[in-house]
C-alpha cells in the first residue's frame, strides 16, 4: 500500500511548510479572495433590496413561500457536517490519515454554519424581529413557541456552532504555539499569544489537552447528528405531502456527510494547490476521501431509494402525486439532474484510475455538490407547487434573480471566510502530521525489522 | 414570567383542541356554507376586501401569485369528459378553515398564531416574524404573506382611498402572514356589549362580512357550543362532529343521504367549516 | 362564566382604539399649508362622528339600476363600508360586490374636482359660476329641438328637475341610453303580460326555465333575484327547485343550474316552440292559436335546428308538465338577435302554455307618482341621438350618467358625430371618453354625498320610493350634486318657481313632505316624516297591484330559420354582461377587477372565450393573443378554452378596454363594444347585441393568462374538496 504521508520529511520542513501558507500563497489565492468578496457584495446588495422593498421582489408567493433560501440553508448545514466527520468521527475511530486535512475540515464547518445561519435571517419576512423566534426572557412574558421545529433549529444550530468553534479553537492551540514561537512581531503575534493560551507543551497540558479535545469530540458527533434530523424535522414534522416522510432524519444526514466529503474534495484540491500542501495532502490521502465519498454516496442512493418505496407503499396518493411530479412535471429535469450527479456521477469514484486523478476528481466533487444543492431544492419547492390542495398547485414558480444573487452570494461569502481563515491560521494541523510522521517511521521500522525475520 | 411559572403552566399553554376533557366554554365559532345556495357571485369576498382591509394588488403581484384575497371563491368542473359543462360549474368558497388542530399553529416560531379560547385561530401581526412556516404547513394554502409594504405600494391605497379603512382592523405591513379571521374584530365588539350586559353572545348578533354580504345566505355563522344557534342546529342535523375525524354517519353501509362534510377530514385538522354538498336534479 | 368587570387592560385598549382613531381621522381633515397644521379638535365633534363608534346611515346603491338600499357604515365622518338595508325587500339586508365596491367610486382618487372647459386639447378649471353661466350664455338662441339631454335611466327628484328644465328650454329630446338593457324584453313583456317588468316569483317556481336571463349575475335585480333563489333551491319542505338555463354563453346563472343546455346562437324561439310541442306530445292541452304555430315544431326539426337533443327537449317537457308551477325567463341572449322579439314572444308563450303567468309571472306594483317612476333606457334612444348628431341638427347636448363614447357600438361612428355638437356638457364624476370629448365637464359629488330619491323599476312587494343621502361630507369642495346642478340650471329659466329652493335638498324634502299622507305619514309632524324617512332610507309607497293583461299570443310570431353560416365571419359574437363590470363604467373601482370573473377566475383583462373544439380546429391554446375582427372593427385579446359555450360562438366580456377612466381602468383589456355591428331586432329597433359575427386568427404570440385558477385547472384532482350529489341520493327535508 502506498503511503500517506512520507516518513522521511523532517519536523521542521513541516512547521516551515505550514507557516508559508501563512505569508505567500499562490497568486490565485488572491484570485479567488477578490472574486468571492465581489460575489458576496451581489449576495449583499440583493439582501439589502429585498430588506427595502418586501419579500415579493425574491418571486416568492402563495403557495410557494419557501425557495432557494430555505434549499441554500440545508445545503450549507449539509456542508457543516464535514468537518465532524473528519475531526470527531474520524478522530475516535482512529483514522490517521485524517491529520493533515481536518483542519480545514473543521473551518467548514464553522463557516457554512455561519453561511446557513445568514439564510435563515434573509429568509424572515421581518428580519428586524428576528428575535422573536428566540426564547428570551423579557417583560412582557412572551416565550416563543416550543413546538415549531423552527426553534429548534434556532438551539441546535446554535449549540453546533458555538460547539464546533471550541472544537476548532481547541485543536488549533499547540499550533497557535507554534506560530506564536515561530513568527516576527506584529499584531498577529500578539494575536497568537492571546489564543494559544500559554501553551507551552508540558506533560500535564498535552494530557488535559487530549482529553477536552476528545470529550469535545464526543460531544460534538450526537451533536452534529442531532442537527441535521432537527433541519430534516423542519419538513418531517409537517403534514405536508412530500415532507412527511420518516426517513427524513437519517436521509438528511448522509446527505450532509455526503455533501461535505464532496466539499472536502473541491477544497483539498485548492488547498493543496494554492499553499504547496502536496506533501501533507497526499494522494493516498485523497484516495481514502474519494473512497469514503463513494461509500457515503451509496448509503445516500439507498436512502433515497428508501423514500420512493416507502411513499409507494404507503398509498399516500397526496405524497405519491408529489413524487410522480418531481419526476415527470416541471420539475423534472432538476430533478433527474440531482439524480444523475448524486447517484450516478460518484460511479466515477469507484473506479481506482480516477480516485487518485485531480482533474477528474475536482469535475466529480463539483458535480456531487451541485447534486446535493439540487436535492435540497427539489425537497422544497415540489411540495409547494403540489400539495394538499388542486386549486393552489402552481406549475413552477422561478427564484428571481434576488434570490440567485444570495445563493451565490453565500458561497462567496462562504469563500471568503475560508480563504481569509487559511491565511490567518495554520490550515494543515502541524503537529499531528508530525504524530502521523513519527508513527509512519516507527511502522515503517517494524516492517524493516519484520523483513529482516525479527520479531 | 419566570421559567418555573413556564413549566408549571405549560400544560394549559400547550391544550390543544378539540379535547374531551377541557371543551369549549362559551364560545365555539363555526359555518356552514351551503354549496347549493351559494352561486358563486364574488360578494363575500369583496366584503372580505372592505371589511377587513385587504390590498388589492395590481396584475403584475396576481400574475407572481401574490393575490390577498381571504375569501376565494374556487370553481370546479366536473370532470366527466363531456363535451359542455352541462350540470354547471361548482363554487367553493375557500378561506381559513380554523382547524381546532391547525397545523400551522403548531410550526409557527414565534407563536404568532394560536388557537383562542373561542375555538379560532388567530393570527398576531405583531408577533409574526414572516417566517411563512404557517402557509407551508397548512393544507388548504389560504394563508397570504405581505410580500410587499402594500400601504405604501403605488395605487394600492392612495390617500384618498385610505379612508375607506376599517379603523377595527390593522393594516398590515411587509413581512407578515395573515389570513380570515372568521371577522374577530366583530365577534370582539360583540362580546364586549355581551359582557357589559352580562350575558353571552345571542345567536346572529354577530355575522361575518361575508355572511352578511352573501344574497343567498349560504354563509351561516355562529356559535357551536350553543345549541340553539342555527349553526349548531345545522351540524347537529347533519350529524358533522367537531372533534370526529371520520364522522359515525360516513361508515354506515351506503353512505348517507346528508350533505354536511368537511373538507380532508382524515387529516385530523378538526375544520370550524361545513360544508353543505351542491346537489344537481336527477330528473333532467 | 361571564367575567363582568371591565379592566383596566380593556380600558386602555379602548382608550388606544378610539385614540388612535381620532388621531388617524384628525390626518384626514388636517390641511397643511406653508408647513402650518391646523389640527381639528374632537372636544366638540360633529353630531354624527361618535369617535370610536360606528353609526349607521341608510341610502341607495348606485351601482346599478336595481335601487338596492344600503346601509353605510360611517366612523369619524368617513365611510367605511357599504350594507345591505334590511328594510327593503327588494335586497333585505344583502349586497352584491359590485354594489359593495360603491365606496371605491366615492374614495376614488381619479374623481374629477373642479369644473372644467375645453381648451384646445386640455381642460382648464373654472368657476362653477362662471362654468353655469357659460351653459345659459351657450343656450341664448337655440332652439328646443337643437337641445339634447342623454342619461341613463333616470327616476325620482332629479328625473323631475330634468324634465322640467328640458321642458323650460322647450326641448322634447331626453334620450335614456343603457348598453346592456333589457329592452327588448320589456317590449315583449308589454306584448304579453301588458307590462314592460312583471314579477318574477322564482321563490313560487317549482322549475325556472332561463332562456340566458342571467338573474344571479346581472340581470335586472340580481340581488333580489338571488335570495328568491335560494328560496326556490330550498323549496317547501325538501322539494327543491330546478333551474334550466339554456343559452349559448354560460352566464354565472347557467353555471348554477341543474342542466345547463348550449344552444346554437339565434335559435331560442325555435327551441321554446319545440318544448311547446312536446308538451303537446306529452299530454298537455294548448290552446288552438299556439298549436297551430307549434306544430311544424316537431323534435326533430328543433332539435337540428338548435342542435338541443331530442332527448333532452322530451326530458324538458316531461319535466315542466310534472313539477308546477314553473317560470320561463327570456333574457339576454334570446334577446340578442334581429329577430330578439320574436324570440322573447317564442319563450314568453310557454308561459302561457304552462299556465304560469298569474302564478309565477304577476303584476308589478303600480307606482303612484308616474312622475318619479324610472325612465328605463335602451339602445335605440343612442341610435336616434347619433341620427340628429349626424344630420348636424343638434347644437347643445348635456349628457349624465352614460358614457355612449365608450359604449356606442362602433358601427354608429358615435365619436366622429359627437363632433358635430357645438357645445357638448357631460355630467362627470371621472373623466371617462365621454368627457373627455366634451366642452364642459361638470364634476359631480358621489353617489355617497349626493343628495336624490330613486324609484326602480324591478319592485317587490310594494312600490317605494329610496331615499339617497349623502354619508359623509363631501371630500372635495368643488364637485356638486345633479340635483343641485339641473335646480341652477333651472333657475337660469324659470327663477320665479325655484326661488323658494336654496338648494336641491331643501326642493326634496319639501317634495317629500308635501306628499307625507300619500307616502304614509299622514299626521305626522313635517321634522318627524322627514327625520323617519330618512333614517329608514326608503319609503313604501302605498300597495296598488296592477293586473295583468294576459295578451301573449301565436299571432304574428315568426322565427326565422336558424343564421346561415358566414364563411367570412364564421362564428357569433356574444359580448357577455358581467355581474362586475356590467358596460365597464365601474372599471376604475380596483377590487372589481380584482375579484376574479366567477367563471373563468381572470382578473384585470379581457379574453375571448373559445369552446376547446372550435380551438382545437383553429390550433389555439389557452392564452394564445387572437385577433377577432368583425365587420366593424377588430380587438387582440387572450384566448381562454371554456367548456360552456357552444362551438359557433365565441364571447368577450363588456367593460374593459378604457381609454381614460383612471388608474385603474384606462389600458386594462379590451373594448368588446368596438366590434359591434349595427344590426337591430326588427321590432324595436334596439341594437341586436348578439348579431355581430367575427373570425379569429392567431397572432403568434401567447401570454401567461392571469387568473386565480391555478395550473390543475379547476380540476379537484380526485379529491372530495368541491362535492355534488343528485337529488336521488339526499334527503333534504328536515334541513335546518
Ligand atoms: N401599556 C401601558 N402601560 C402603562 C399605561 C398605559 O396606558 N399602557 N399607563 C401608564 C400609567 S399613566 C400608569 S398610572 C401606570 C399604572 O400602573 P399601575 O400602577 O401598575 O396600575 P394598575 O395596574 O392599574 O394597578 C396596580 C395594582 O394595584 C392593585 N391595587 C388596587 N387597589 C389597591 C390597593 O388599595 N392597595 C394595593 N396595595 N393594591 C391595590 C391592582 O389590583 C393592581 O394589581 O401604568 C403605566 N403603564
Ligand atoms: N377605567 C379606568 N380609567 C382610568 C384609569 C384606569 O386604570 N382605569 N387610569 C387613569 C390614569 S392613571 C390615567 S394617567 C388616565 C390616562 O388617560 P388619558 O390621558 O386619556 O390617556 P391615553 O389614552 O393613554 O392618552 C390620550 C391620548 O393622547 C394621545 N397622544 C399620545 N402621544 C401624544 C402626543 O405626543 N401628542 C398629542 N397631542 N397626543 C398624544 C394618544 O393617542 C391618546 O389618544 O386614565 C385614568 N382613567
Ligand atoms: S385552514 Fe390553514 S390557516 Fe386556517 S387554521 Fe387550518 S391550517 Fe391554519
Ligand atoms: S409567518 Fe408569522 S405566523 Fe407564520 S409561522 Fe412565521 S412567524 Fe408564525
Ligand atoms: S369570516 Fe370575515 S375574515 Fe373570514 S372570509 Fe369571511 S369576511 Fe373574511
Ligand atoms: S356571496 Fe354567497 S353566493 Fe356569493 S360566492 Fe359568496 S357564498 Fe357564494
Ligand atoms: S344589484 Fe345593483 S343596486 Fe343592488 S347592490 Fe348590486 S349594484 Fe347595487
Ligand atoms: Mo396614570
Amino acid at each position: 500500500m502506498e503511503k500517506d504521508i512520507s516518513e522521511s520529511i523532517a519536523w521542521a520542513k513541516i512547521n516551515g511548510d505550514v507557516l508559508k501558507s501563512l505569508e505567500a500563497p499562490r497568486k490565485l489565492y488572491w484570485v479567488i479572495l477578490v472574486a468571492a468578496l465581489t460575489l458576496f457584495g451581489v449576495g449583499l446588495g440583493c439582501e439589502v433590496y429585498q430588506y427595502q422593498i418586501g419579500m415579493g421582489v425574491a418571486n416568492l408567493n402563495n403557495p410557494h413561500v419557501w425557495g432557494l433560501y430555505i434549499a441554500t440553508f440545508i445545503f450549507w448545514i449539509g456542508m457543516s457536517h464535514s468537518g465532524t466527520l473528519l475531526s470527531a468521527i474520524l478522530h475516535l475511530m482512529h483514522a490517521d490519515w485524517r491529520k493533515p486535512i481536518y483542519r480545514f475540515a473543521e473551518a467548514m464547518t464553522t463557516f457554512s454554519l455561519m453561511t446557513a445561519g445568514l439564510f435563515v435571517m434573509v429568509h424572515l419576512g421581518r428580519l428586524w424581529q428576528f428575535y422573536y423566534s428566540v426564547p428570551y426572557p423579557n417583560e412582557r412574558g412572551l416565550w416563543p413557541n416550543f413546538q415549531s421545529p423552527l426553534l429548534w433549529d434556532a438551539m441546535a444550530i446554535f449549540t453546533y456552532l458555538s460547539s464546533s468553534v471550541i472544537f476548532l479553537f481547541i485543536g488549533m492551540i499547540p499550533d497557535l504555539a507554534i506560530c506564536r514561537d515561530h513568527l516576527h512581531e506584529g499584531w498577529r503575534k500578539k494575536l497568537y499569544t492571546i489564543l494559544s493560551l500559554g501553551w507551552e507543551g508540558t506533560d500535564r497540558q498535552w494530557r488535559n489537552f487530549r482529553v477536552t479535545y476528545l470529550t469535545v469530540a464526543c460531544f460534538l458527533i450526537p451533536l452534529a447528528v442531532s442537527v441535521h434530523s432537527i433541519v430534516a424535522s423542519d419538513f418531517a414534522m409537517s403534514q405536508q405531502p412530500g415532507w412527511h416522510v420518516t426517513s427524513f432524519p437519517p436521509y438528511f444526514v448522509a446527505g450532509a456527510l455526503y455533501s461535505g466529503c464532496a466539499a472536502i474534495i473541491t477544497l483539498f484540491i485548492i488547498l493543496r494547490y494554492v499553499f504547496r500542501f502536496e506533501e501533507y495532502m497526499t494522494l493516498p490521502i485523497l484516495k481514502k476521501v474519494a473512497r469514503l465519498t463513494f461509500a457515503i454516496s451509496m448509503v445516500w442512493t439507498y436512502l433515497n431509494a428508501i423514500e420512493f418505496a416507502a411513499v409507494w407503499y404507503s398509498h399516500d396518493q397526496a405524497a405519491k402525486d408529489v413524487l410522480l411530479q418531481k419526476a415527470m412535471g416541471p420539475y423534472a429535469p432538476f430533478w433527474w439532474m440531482m439524480i444523475f450527479c448524486g447517484s450516478v456521477v460518484p460511479l466515477m469514484l469507484a473506479v481506482k484510475r480516477f480516485q487518485t486523478n485531480i482533474p477528474v476528481l475536482f469535475a466529480v466533487s463539483l458535480l456531487l455538490n451541485l447534486g446535493m444543492w439540487l436535492e435540497r431544492w427539489m425537497i422544497v419547492a415540489p411540495t409547494f407547487s403540489h400539495g394538499y390542495y388542486p386549486w393552489t398547485w402552481d406549475g413552477f414558480q422561478w427564484p428571481s434573480w434576488v434570490q440567485w444573487g444570495m445563493v451565490f452570494g453565500s458561497f462567496g461569502w462562504f469563500t471568503l471566510l475560508f480563504m481569509l481563515f487559511c491565511k490567518i491560521f495554520p490550515s494543515v494541523s502541524m503537529y499531528e502530521v508530525k504524530e502521523m510522521v513519527y508513527h509512519r517511521s516507527l511502522a515503517s521500522k517494524k516492517n524493516e525489522l519484520a523483513e529482516k525475520g525479527a520479531h | 414570567m419566570s421559567v418555573t411559572n413556564l413549566l408549571e403552566n405549560w400544560s394549559q399553554f400547550r391544550h390543544g383542541h378539540p379535547v374531551d376533557d377541557k371543551p369549549h366554554e362559551e364560545y365555539k365559532w363555526a359555518m356552514a356554507i351551503d354549496l347549493d345556495a351559494c352561486t358563486g357571485c364574488n360578494a363575500c369576498s369583496v366584503a372580505c376586501y372592505a371589511e377587513n382591509n385587504i390590498p388589492v394588488v395590481g396584475k403584475e403581484k396576481f400574475n407572481a401569485g401574490q393575490q390577498m384575497h381571504w375569501m376565494r371563491i374556487e370553481r370546479y368542473w366536473p370532470e366527466d369528459g363531456r363535451e359542455f359543462a352541462d350540470q354547471g360549474a361548482q363554487f367553493l368558497p375557500m378561506m381559513c378553515q380554523q382547524c381546532e388542530a391547525a397545523p400551522c399553529e403548531t410550526v409557527c416560531p414565534a407563536g404568532a398564531t394560536n388557537h383562542t379560547a373561542d375555538g379560532v385561530n388567530s393570527q398576531i401581526y405583531n408577533r409574526c416574524v414572516g417566517s411563512r412556516y404557517c402557509s407551508a404547513n397548512c393544507p388548504f394554502k389560504v394563508r397570504y404573506f405581505n410580500w410587499y409594504d402594500y400601504p405604501s405600494t403605488d395605487n394600492v391605497w392612495p390617500a384618498e382611498m385610505t379612508q375607506q379603512l376599517n379603523p377595527d382592523v390593522s393594516v398590515r405591513s411587509k413581512g407578515v402572514m395573515e389570513k380570515c379571521t372568521f371577522c374577530v374584530q366583530r365577534m370582539t365588539a360583540a362580546k364586549n356589549t355581551a359582557r357589559n350586559e352580562g350575558r353571552l353572545v345571542r345567536d346572529g348578533e354577530v355575522q361575518t362580512a361575508c355572511q352578511q354580504a352573501c344574497p343567498t345566505n349560504a354563509i351561516s355563522f355562529g356559535n357551536l357550543v350553543d345549541p340553539e344557534s342555527k349553526v349548531a342546529k345545522q351540524w347537529a342535523h347533519q350529524q358533522v362532529e367537531l372533534s370526529k375525524e371520520v364522522q359515525a354517519k360516513d361508515a354506515q353501509e351506503g353512505g348517507t343521504d346528508l350533505r354536511g362534510y368537511r373538507i380532508m377530514e382524515e387529516l385530523r385538522l378538526y375544520p370550524s367549516v361545513m360544508y353543505l354538498e351542491r346537489v344537481r336534479e336527477s330528473a333532467i | 362564566m361571564i367575567e363582568n368587570g371591565f379592566n383596566r387592560r380593556d380600558f386602555l385598549k379602548v382608550l388606544g382604539w378610539g385614540g388612535a382613531v381620532v388621531a388617524l381621522s384628525g390626518c384626514g381633515n388636517t390641511s397643511v399649508q406653508d408647513g402650518a397644521e391646523i389640527v381639528t379638535s374632537y372636544v366638540e365633534p360633529p353630531e354624527y362622528a361618535l369617535p370610536g363608534i360606528g353609526v349607521y346611515f341608510n341610502s341607495t346603491c348606485a351601482q346599478c339600476d336595481a335601487g338596492c338600499s344600503i346601509t353605510g357604515r360611517v366612523r369619524e365622518g368617513r365611510v367605511l363600508k357599504l350594507e345591505g338595508n334590511a328594510s327593503s325587500a327588494i335586497n333585505r339586508g344583502k349586497l352584491c360586490g359590485l354594489g359593495q365596491a360603491g365606496v371605491q367610486a366615492h374614495y376614488n382618487p381619479d374623481r374629477v374636482r373642479e369644473p372644467l372647459l375645453r381648451n384646445g386639447d386640455k381642460g382648464e378649471a373654472i368657476t362653477w359660476d362662471k362654468a353655469l353661466g357659460l351653459i345659459n350664455e351657450k343656450l341664448n338662441g337655440v332652439k328646443g329641438d337643437e337641445i339634447a339631454f342623454l342619461t341613463g335611466a333616470v327616476s325620482g327628484h332629479v328625473k323631475v328637475l330634468l324634465k322640467n328644465y328640458l321642458e323650460a328650454l322647450g326641448s322634447k329630446n331626453h334620450y335614456a341610453y343603457d348598453a346592456v338593457a333589457p329592452s327588448v324584453v320589456r317590449a315583449a313583456n308589454k306584448k304579453a303580460y301588458g307590462v314592460e317588468m312583471p314579477r318574477l316569483r322564482l321563490d313560487k317556481a317549482q322549475v325556472v326555465v332561463s332562456f340566458g336571463a342571467d338573474f344571479l349575475g346581472a340581470w335586472v335585480s340580481p340581488v333580489h333575484f338571488s335570495q328568491e333563489y335560494a328560496q326556490f333551491r330550498k323549496g317547501s319542505d325538501g322539494a327543491r327547485g330546478v333551474l334550466v338555463q339554456i343559452e349559448s354563453k354560460m352566464t354565472l346563472t347557467g353555471a348554477n343550474a341543474d342542466r345547463w343546455i348550449a344552444i346554437r346562437p339565434g335559435t331560442e324561439g325555435i327551441l321554446a316552440l319545440g318544448v311547446i310541442n312536446a308538451l303537446d306530445a306529452a299530454g298537455l292541452s294548448l290552446p288552438a292559436d299556439v298549436a297551430a304555430v307549434s306544430k311544424a315544431y316537431n323534435a326533430e326539426r328543433v332539435s337540428k335546428d338548435t342542435g338541443v337533443s331530442a332527448e333532452q327537449i322530451s326530458k324538458l317537457a316531461t319535466l315542466l308538465k310534472a313539477r308546477t308551477p314553473s317560470l320561463v325567463i327570456a333574457g339576454g341572449a334570446a334577446e340578442g338577435y334581429k329577430h330578439g322579439s320574436q324570440n322573447a314572444a317564442a319563450i314568453a308563450l310557454l308561459n302561457r302554455v304552462l299556465g304560469n303567468i298569474g302564478k309565477t309571472i304577476e303584476a308589478p306594483a303600480n307606482v303612484p307618482f308616474p312622475q318619479v317612476a324610472v325612465t328605463t333606457g335602451n339602445r335605440s334612444s343612442v341610435q336616434a341621438l347619433n341620427d340628429s348628431m349626424a344630420n348636424g341638427k343638434l347644437k347643445v347636448l348635456f349628457s349624465y350618467g352614460v358614457n355612449p363614447v365608450f359604449t356606442a357600438p362602433a358601427a354608429l361612428k358615435f365619436q366622429d358625430n359627437l363632433k358635430k355638437v357645438s357645445f357638448k356638457v357631460v355630467f362627470a364624476n371621472y373623466l371617462d371618453e365621454t368627457a373627455l370629448a366634451a366642452d364642459l365637464v361638470l364634476p359631480l359629488d358621489s353617489a355617497l354625498e349626493d343628495w336624490g330619491t330613486a324609484v326602480p323599476e324591478y319592485l317587490v312587494e310594494a312600490a317605494q320610493l329610496n331615499i339617497q343621502q349623502p354619508l359623509m361630507e363631501k371630500l372635495h369642495a368643488g364637485t356638486r350634486g345633479t340635483g343641485d346642478i339641473l335646480l341652477a340650471l333651472l333657475k337660469q329659466r324659470r327663477a320665479n318657481e325655484y326661488k323658494d329652493y336654496e338648494d336641491f335638498y331643501s326642493y326634496l324634502r319639501s317634495a317629500v313632505v308635501k306628499n307625507k299622507s300619500a307616502l304614509g305619514g299622514a299626521g305626522a309632524d313635517d321634522d318627524t316624516f322627514w327625520g323617519e324617512t330618512l333614517s329608514e332610507g326608503l319609503v313604501k309607497l302605498p300597495a296598488s297591484n296592477g293586473a295583468l293583461s294576459a295578451k301573449s299570443s301565436a299571432a304574428g310570431l315568426v322565427l326565422p330559420a336558424p343564421a346561415e353560416e358566414d364563411s367570412a365571419y364564421p362564428l357569433h359574437l356574444i359580448p357577455a354582461v358581467t355581474a362586475n363590470l356590467r358596460d365597464g363604467r365601474h372599471a376604475n373601482q380596483p377590487w372589481l377587477q380584482e375579484s376574479p370573473d366567477p367563471l373563468t377566475t381572470i382578473v384585470w383583462d379581457s379574453w375571448v372565450e373559445l369552446h376547446p373544439k372550435t380551438a382545437a380546429k383553429l390550433g389555439i391554446v389557452e392564452g394564445d393573443i387572437v385577433e377577432v375582427t368583425s365587420r366593424s372593427g377588430s380587438v387582440k385579446a387572450q384566448a381562454y378554452l371554456f367548456p360552456g359555450i357552444h362551438p359557433d360562438a365565441v364571447s368577450i366580456p363588456l367593460g374593459n378596454g378604457h381609454t381614460a377612466l383612471g388608474r385603474w381602468a384606462k389600458g386594462v383589456g379590451i373594448n368588446a363594444f368596438s366590434l359591434l355591428d349595427q344590426v337591430v331586432d326588427k321590432d324595436t329597433g334596439e341594437l341586436a347585441l348578439n348579431e355581430t359575427r367575427v373570425k379569429i386568427g392567431k397572432t403568434g404570440k401567447r401570454v401567461m393568462i392571469v387568473k386565480d385558477e391555478g395550473a390543475a385547472g379547476g380540476s379537484q384532482a380526485g379529491k372530495k374538496i368541491a362535492v355534488s350529489a343528485s337529488t336521488d341520493e339526499v334527503e333534504l327535508s328536515g334541513e335546518v
